[in-house]
């Protein structure tokens, strides 16, 4: 026993297209989208019940109309239970767009975000931005730092450097002369 | 000991009412409870009776029973908290203003704590043990928040709570892990045969978390100096004399049996002497008298873990010593300090002068306190030190130093107590002389004196005091015995040197300041509040990510997480039959039609405007329609038409009222990605079946119907399922109808309206329903005078707008609405041998509503259907409901349909059966939803907005 | 006499068809119906729970049709036990509303709209645990949906009504996947009967069972709340009124709990999917405390906190021993009445407080001690402390985890306890803010005005809403008091889920005979 192949595919294609439409933010498309996918699955649960056969009706169908076996049932009472909810379901869903529509402030009815999670998410925007701010003035801060040590550094080199000639130049018995341009007061 | 344990609780349920009743004084009567449970401790611990034990089941799947067991350590426990807690509660008699507010829970609280204190130091079985654990944590958050109007109080409570439930829980896991390695939960039986193994030694690291973190001790210890905000008399019982030492009792119940446990001494041994330098060293630095002696407690605290930890007799004898020692001398300094505020309304030592020769009686207790705490010769607190020195002399010299290190700084901020307390300052003003009551100075003085007092009882004391250590392992040489004086030997040596010292440290107060200032500790309090800092920048980080609270957003995010799972349960299952012959279709005109149905749907979801993607989808669900025909459903095709052209209807009514185009052109990228998400969920649904109908091995229970079906009388089989074998589904069905009706009118009716909609009669003459604003139309005369009844096509037709009004479509609805209405009830009676059913009989008898009011507006609704909605659904909903519970009547089961053939002249013999009933009980309910739509979305809505266009 | 079995569902659905014949108009009426309909439903379900205790599972056929053919209706220990908690729960919710008069926006429509749909409600909760035919579980979630739908978006205002959208459209979805997991189920194994899905589940190659687990477990996950479908909860449940949030919480949520339960005992025994629901377990608790954290307004701190909590169920599920499903019972039965009775207390205090947000919150343990002790012992038994019911459930399920002894196990109970400790912190700070901060300006309670003893005008809370919640309360106390039996009771019934040849045998479904 096996599914038909173009019954299962065009279920699905109902439920691709009805999900598309599902993801909108009209709500109108919102309702449309759920009936089409609602169908959709109508086919898929079809598609499980077997090949397609004879109705399954008893007696009184003229003898000799349909010699295949009778489609499965079950399937088909279930399908008919979900279509009779889906219809259900489509008019609240369709007051609600209707009662959307007349509080909304423009005429749309599109499913609008909840206040709380934006004031989460604004406060986490709020925080990544100040951490971003702290990370970037610690950043530039510790370039200047480096930049004044390697300043340092160089001046310290340079005045090695003039000390190491300057006393190579004097001979080593001159000690009372005034050290101060190597002044140790830094 | 259950009925003590009682009794405090009944105390603690009554203290609120004795207090509105008496006022403060009811902590006089209060304070015999505790002092009962000291009493009843005092005998057996001074003789040494033999340890009784009691136990109830209370919970055997969860090993939680109510085994309780005094032993000596437990008895000198119950000792210390009934003690001083009665003499605590005495002292709150005369600490609290008389109309303080809240005073009545403060004294349920204070008795509660009490209670569960008890019940910790007696429980045998390890959650037991949690359990009052816990309840002293709850209690002692309720008691530090006491006044809750200050902040800190708050803050204070949060934080020891938060710490406290911290070493709780990770307590907990050890405690079920230990349990669960010794295959018993019963303390003393662990204790008796100690499990090993790495798992016991994760258990007992856990645990001492639990117990370290309750005594405050180094990497917990952070919560007890914060939580000072509390009133004194809670700090003094809570924090010095009775919660804190929990921890430490654990310790000494855990050390005779796991002292040798590879994790047990490092941990122990450490953080207690580290502890106590620490804290020591940080007392010298505070200014406010009770954050000193917090600091002292630490101290305190760490050097009784590290004497009762250490695992060897003598060492334990110390400990003990010590912890009684500790709970007298500390108990009597918070009161002091408690009196010392309410007198002179500082705690600040800088700014208090002269206080001792202005309350002498005070500055005397002080000091006797004082100097059991610094452990000067002829106290407890020197009988206590001695027996610690005496028991590390020979074995940890480091230890030994670090001990000595602890007392010095222990004797220089008693010194700095008592200096900052009673001392003369310069520059302060002089107090003048304080008159402090008797009651609120007899608890100290009593504290002070009993220290001093068992300090030189200290050999017969002995006794007890070595029950309690017998448990711990000898080592060496010959138990050490407690006395007063054990003449010159080392251990007095290291006293004085430790007191020399102390002295020392305490003269050359400016040198210790600044070297405090040179080495800055990290302060335990803002260790916490960065801890709670990034605790809550991570919650606000997650929370934020995740919730976003956009609606396609979260179908985005469950329609992945459905397709992954089910692609990868397709991947890793590989459920690839063996290759089965695929049947590709069942007929060619099966795949034009798909294939058509198809383009319907898909040209619906690219459509812009929104009647287009209505009247698309609706072509998508007529073919669906078709392919039931064809895979040989009428029923089902019948059903699909119906609720199509229903749905259709209930788009139009809603659409009228919203905007022709949907106002945001939708972006490209999210476009797309929801095409692509609808693909993959299409895809795998589709392959989800085919493989699974592969799969079938198994007969279908479809076999069974045909014959059930005969049995129950009716030729079509989709129909008796759901009127008869399946009717507990269709029962369920027809209430969520009713349910959608229910809905509909309480989102489109805000204001109120009567039941009944109002009749043509009653319609106000002139008022044009659906009149096109701005449209003259030619016999404007016309509208004037009402024509004579009888000469319209329709009874509310002049009640229409004259512009609206079609002469044909007004024939064809009065000629065709009592045919269909007809047809409705020949589809409802076939349903047994026909397509048909109370479903699809009440759709079409909807629809002929639908037609009488298109043709003839709201009021031609309310003649064409002059009954409430109300009562529509509930005569259907009863009937439905009614006909499951009358099989019982007829002796059989629920729902079973009965069957009755009268023979009725006109028609001939009828097979008449409950199903029946319980169909047309469905087919009044699908009408009434049908009426109820027509009659909110479609006459109150026109009202509503011609209210809004006169409005 | 298992003729009462299909009561629980039968009973509030009559009522509710002569609740909406009456219309509007007698209010009195109304009331008088539902409060005897709800407790006779209670008092079938105590019959049911003695009766499966002692006989086992108790099942009937519908119509007197054969198990695969008709619906059976089955009622074993963990379905009775979890019908009698909830029909326990929503009298003492449905007292409440009465209190609260709830029903008054029920005046502006000409059809009383909140008594009739609280009732199916009801009816479908019922029908949802008494269902022993995959299809049959369908309907009766279609049921409760329908009427949620209708109850969340009550009064219609514009919060209500933009937060049910959002509901309504993720519990469509969730409708429509279930449908594709029945339509696959009855491809694969040509029945929907669950005893008859258990046999022959056996047969079926491991992957199409695995496919339909994951396609059921979804549907129910998204019905359960569980992490990476629970992002809808915290933005619907807050804005409804207090009553119906409060059965929300309590049921809706545990009805998926219920079906996983069911699916991972019954229908695929096997633990194929341990790893992931431990996964989904350790995410939903994390995310859900994390959440809470942040939160501002009661309502959603402890909708998040439900969210965090259904974690622990699905980390009891997922270890799957008898220990370990006893803990999940007894924790379902204590969320359920705690949950429920922290959002009335949420309502007392709007109603007391005029908000339920922190920030306009202050001074209420002075003002309302009798609601501060009503939200102190409640929210102690939420945040695990002994020895209330919280602490019992979650000790229960410790002891599973270590006793499982696998390192994601072990990683769980780390976090079980982590979560634990952020419950309790997050409700202390309520504590905190809203029962002992006084907030400066706030008139007639700030510390100097207490002085004159001028008590501001208390607003006087009807009996019937603090009658109701102290009712709960008690129950949730009961948990503690008759541990004992309850948790003997949970191991049975747990004993009972692990051998599903007594439910199977109990339903005795027959193959059909013939030619297929």
């Amino acid at each position: 026993m096996s599914g038909t192949v173009v019954l299962a595919a065009a279920g699905g294609a109902l439920v691709a297209a009805g999900v598309a439409l599902v993801l909108e933010r009209s709500l109108s498309r919102l309702v449309v989208g759920m009936l089409v996918l609602g169908n959709g699955v109508n086919l898929l649960i079809l598609t499980g019940g077997g090949p397609a056969g004879r109705a399954p009706i008893l007696h009184g169908v003229p003898p000799g109309a349909d010699r295949r076996p009778m489609n499965d049932p079950v399937p088909q009472a279930m399908i008919l239970t979900a279509i009779v909810i889906a219809l259900g379901t489509a008019a609240f869903a369709l007051a609600i767009a209707y009662r959307s529509g007349r509080l909304g402030d423009s005429d749309d009815d599109d499913v609008r975000d909840d206040i709380e999670d934006r004031r989460v998410t604004r406060g986490r925007h709020e925080l990544r931005t100040q951490v971003r701010a702290r990370r970037r003035e610690f950043r530039e801060w510790s370039r200047e730092q480096r930049g004044q040590i390697r300043g340092a550094r160089r001046e310290l080199r340079a005045g090695i450097r003039a000390e190491r000639e300057r006393r190579a130049v004097d001979d080593p018995g001159d000690l009372d002369d005034g050290d101060d341009e190597s002044g140790s007061d830094r | 000991m259950l009925l003590l344990f009682a009794v405090h609780c009944a105390a603690a349920a009554v203290a609120p009412l004795l207090v509105r009743g008496l006022g403060r004084n009811a902590f006089l009567p209060l304070a015999l409870v505790p002092a009962a449970a000291a009493v009843w401790a005092l005998p057996p611990w001074l003789d040494g009776a033999a340890p009784r034990a009691e136990s109830h089941a209370w919970i055997p799947g969860l090993h939680l029973e109510l085994a309780l067991r005094a032993d000596p350590l437990a008895w000198m426990m119950v000792l210390i908290v009934g003690g001083v807690g009665a003499l605590i509660v005495a002292y709150c008699a005369r600490y609290f203003e008389a109309a303080e507010r809240g005073l009545g829970g403060f004294a349920g609280q204070l008795l509660a704590f009490a209670a569960a204190m008890l019940g910790l130091v007696l429980a045998d079985d390890l959650i037991l043990l949690y359990v009052f654990w816990e309840l002293t944590t709850v209690f002692s958050y309720l008691l530090i928040g006491f006044d809750s109007a200050r902040a800190a109080a708050r803050r204070a409570a949060t934080q020891a709570i938060i710490v406290t439930t911290f070493g709780g829980l990770a307590m907990l896991v050890g405690l079920i892990m230990l349990g669960r390695a010794a295959g018993t939960y019963r303390l003393s039986e662990i204790l008796a045969r100690p499990p090993g193994g790495t798992a016991v030694g994760v258990a007992l690291a856990l645990i001492l978390i639990g117990a370290l973190s309750k005594s405050a001790l180094v990497p917990f210890g952070l919560w007890l100096p914060a939580a000072m905000a509390a009133p004194t008399p809670v700090s003094a019982y809570l924090h010095a004399a009775a919660m804190v030492k929990a921890g430490v009792y654990l310790v000494a119940r855990f050390a005779p049996a796991f002292a040798g446990a590879a994790v047990w001494r490092p941990v122990v041994l450490v953080l207690g002497a580290l502890t106590m330098v620490l804290a020591g060293w940080r007392a010298l630095r505070e200014h406010d008298l009770k954050l000193l002696l917090a600091y002292g407690t630490v101290s305190q605290l760490g050097f009784m873990v590290v004497l009762v930890g250490a695992g060897t007799r003598d060492a334990a004898l110390a400990g003990v010593t010590v912890l009684l020692a500790h709970a007298l001398f500390k108990a009597a300094l918070f009161m002091v300090v408690g009196i010392i505020d309410h007198a002179t309304g500082t705690r600040d030592l800088r700014r208090l002068s002269g206080l001792g020769r202005a309350a002498p009686v005070l500055c005397g207790t002080s000091i006797v306190a004082a100097a059991s705490m610094a452990g000067v010769p002829a106290t407890l607190g020197f009988a206590g030190k001695e027996a610690a020195y005496e028991a590390f002399i020979g074995g940890r010299p480091v230890l030994l130093g670090v001990l000595v290190l602890g007392s010095a700084f222990t004797a220089a901020y008693s010194l700095r107590f008592l200096w900052g307390a009673f001392a003369r300052k310069h520059g302060a003003d002089e107090l003048s002389a304080y008159r402090i009551e008797a009651l609120l100075l007899a608890p100290p003085v009593v504290l002070a004196l009993a220290g001093v007092a068992l300090g030189l009882l200290a050999a017969p004391l002995d006794a007890p005091l070595s029950r309690e250590a017998a448990a711990y392992p000898a080592d060496g040489h010959g138990g050490y015995h407690l006395s007063a004086w054990h003449g010159f030997g080392e251990a007095l040596l290291l006293t004085a040197v430790s007191l020399l010292v102390g002295a020392g440290l305490f003269f050359a107060g400016r040198v210790v300041v600044r070297l405090q200032r040179r080495i800055v500790f990290v302060e335990p309090a803002d260790v916490y509040a960065g801890l709670m800092r990034s605790l809550n920048h991570l919650a606000l980080q997650v929370t934020g990510a995740v919730q976003r609270g956009s609606l396609p957003g979260y179908l985005v995010v469950i329609l992945l997480t459905a397709a992954g799972l089910t692609g990868s349960a397709i991947l890793l299952g590989r459920p690839w039959p063996t290759p089965a012959p695929w049947r590709l279709w069942d007929g060619p005109a099966q795949a034009m039609v798909a294939v058509l149905t198809v383009a319907a749907a898909v040209a619906a979801a690219r459509a812009h405007g929104r009647a287009q993607t209505v009247v698309l989808a609706g072509a998508s669900g007529y073919g669906v329609a078709t392919l039931f025909v064809l895979q040989g459903a009428p029923d089902l095709a019948l059903t699909q038409l119906l609720m199509e052209t229903a749905s259709l209807v209930v788009f139009v009514l809603v659409l009228r009222r919203l905007p022709v185009g949907f106002p945001r052109t939708r972006p490209k990228s999210r476009y797309r990605l929801h095409v692509a998400i609808g693909l993959l969920i299409g895809l795998l649904a589709t392959g989800a079946t085919l493989l699974a109908a592969q799969a079938r091995r198994a007969v279908p229970i479809a076999a069974g119907f045909p014959g059930a079906a005969e049995k129950a009388g009716g030729s079509n089989i989709v129909a008796t399922v759901l009127v008869d074998i399946r009717a507990w589904d269709t029962l369920g069905e027809s209430s969520v109808i009713a349910l959608a009706a229910l809905g509909v009118t309480s989102m489109v009716f805000a204001r109120r309206r009567a039941s009944v909609p109002p009749r043509a009669a009653d319609a106000a003459s002139g008022t044009a329903v659906w009149a096109v604003a701005g449209m003259t139309s030619v016999d404007a005369a016309f509208r004037g005078e009402p024509s004579p009844r009888g000469r319209d096509w329709l009874a509310a037709g002049p009640t229409l707008a004259a512009e609206r009004r079609s002469i044909v479509f007004e024939v064809v609805a009065r000629l065709t609405f009592h045919t269909v209405l007809l047809f409705s009830l020949y589809l409802l009676f076939t349903a047994h041998s026909a397509p048909g059913g109370g479903f699809v009989g009440g759709i079409v008898a909807g629809l002929a509503l639908v037609v009488r009011y298109l043709a003839g507006g709201p009021f031609e609704l309310a003649e064409a259907a002059p009954v409430d909605v109300g009562r529509l659904l509930g005569v259907g909903l009863i009937i439905t409901a009614g006909t499951a519970f009358c099989g019982p009547l007829w002796g059989s089961a629920i729902l079973e349909s009965g069957g009755w053939d009268p023979h009725v002249p006109l028609l001939g013999h009828v097979h008449l059966a409950t199903s029946l009933l319980f169909d047309a009980g469905v087919y009044l309910i699908v009408i009434g939803l049908m009426l109820d739509v027509l009659s909110a979305l479609g006459a109150e809505v026109d009202r509503q907005a011609g209210t809004e266009e006169a409005g | 006499m298992n003729q009462l079995l299909p009561l629980p569902v039968l009973m509030p659905l009559l009522a509710a068809g002569v609740k909406i014949t009456l219309g509007p108009r007698h209010p009195g009426l109304q009331r008088v119906i539902s409060v005897t309909v709800l407790a006779a439903v209670l008092s079938v379900a105590v019959v049911l729970l003695v009766r499966a205790d002692r006989f086992g599972p108790q099942t009937v056929q519908v119509g007197a049709w054969p198990a695969p053919l008709g619906v059976t209706l089955v009622a074993d220990r963990l379905s009775a036990v979890m019908l009698t908690v909830s029909a326990a729960v929503t009298l003492c919710v449905m007292v409440y509303a009465i209190g609260q008069d709830v029903a008054d926006a029920d005046r502006r429509t000409p059809l009383s709209v909140f008594h009739p749909t609280y009732l199916l409600l009801v009816a479908g909760v019922a029908d949802a645990f008494l269902a022993g035919d995959l299809f049959n579980l369908f309907v009766g979630f279609e049921i409760m949906l329908m009427a949620s739908y209708v109850l969340i978006t009550l009064g219609g205002t514009a919060a209500r009504v933009r937060a049910g959208t959002t509901y309504i459209m993720v519990a469509l979805l969730s409708s429509m996947l279930f449908l594709i997991a029945i339509g696959v189920i009855y491809a694969a194994a040509g029945t929907v009967n669950m005893a008859q899905l258990a046999e022959r589940f056996q047969a079926l190659p491991s992957g199409i069972t695995l496919l339909a687990e994951l396609m059921l477990l979804t549907a129910f996950g998204i019905k359960a709340a569980v992490f990476p479908l629970s992002m809808w909860l915290p933005d619907s449940y807050p804005t409804a009124p207090a009553p119906v949030t409060a059965v929300f919480a309590g049921l809706l949520t545990k009805i998926g709990i219920y079906g996983f339960i069911r699916a991972e005992t019954l229908l695929f025994p096997g633990h194929a999917t341990r790893p992931l629901l431990l996964a989904a377990a350790l995410l939903s608790m994390v995310v859900g405390v994390l959440g809470a954290l942040v939160q501002v307004d009661i309502k959603r701190l402890l909708s998040f906190t439900l969210v965090s909590h259904i974690g622990y169920m699905i980390f009891g599920v997922a270890l799957g021993s008898a220990a370990a499903l006893a803990a999940t019972v007894f924790y379902v039965l204590h969320h359920i009445t705690i949950q429920t009775t922290l959002f009335l207390v949420a309502g007392l205090i709007e109603r007391r407080g005029g908000s339920t947000s922190l920030h306009r919150l202050g001074g209420l343990a002075r003002t309302a001690p009798l609601i501060g002790l009503l939200f102190f012992v409640p929210a102690m038994n939420l945040g695990g402390v002994p020895p209330l019911s919280g602490f019992l459930g979650k000790l229960g399920l410790l002891q599973a985890g270590l006793a499982d002894g696998g390192a994601f196990a072990d990683v769980l109970v780390v976090t079980a306890v982590g979560t634990s400790l952020l419950t309790l912190y997050a409700l202390v700070k309520v504590w905190n803010q809203a029962f002992w901060r006084v907030p400066a300006e706030m008139p007639g309670t700030s510390a100097e005005a207490e002085d004159e003893g001028a008590a501001p005008p208390s607003v006087r809370l009807p009996a019937a809403m603090v009658g109701a919640t102290v009712a709960l309360l008690a129950l949730s106390l009961a948990y503690t008091a008759a541990g004992g039996p309850l948790v003997s009771l949970t191991e049975r019934a747990a004993a009972e889920l692990l051998s599903p040849a007594g439910y199977i045998q109990a339903v005795r479904p027959q193959e059909p005979g013939g030619p297929s």
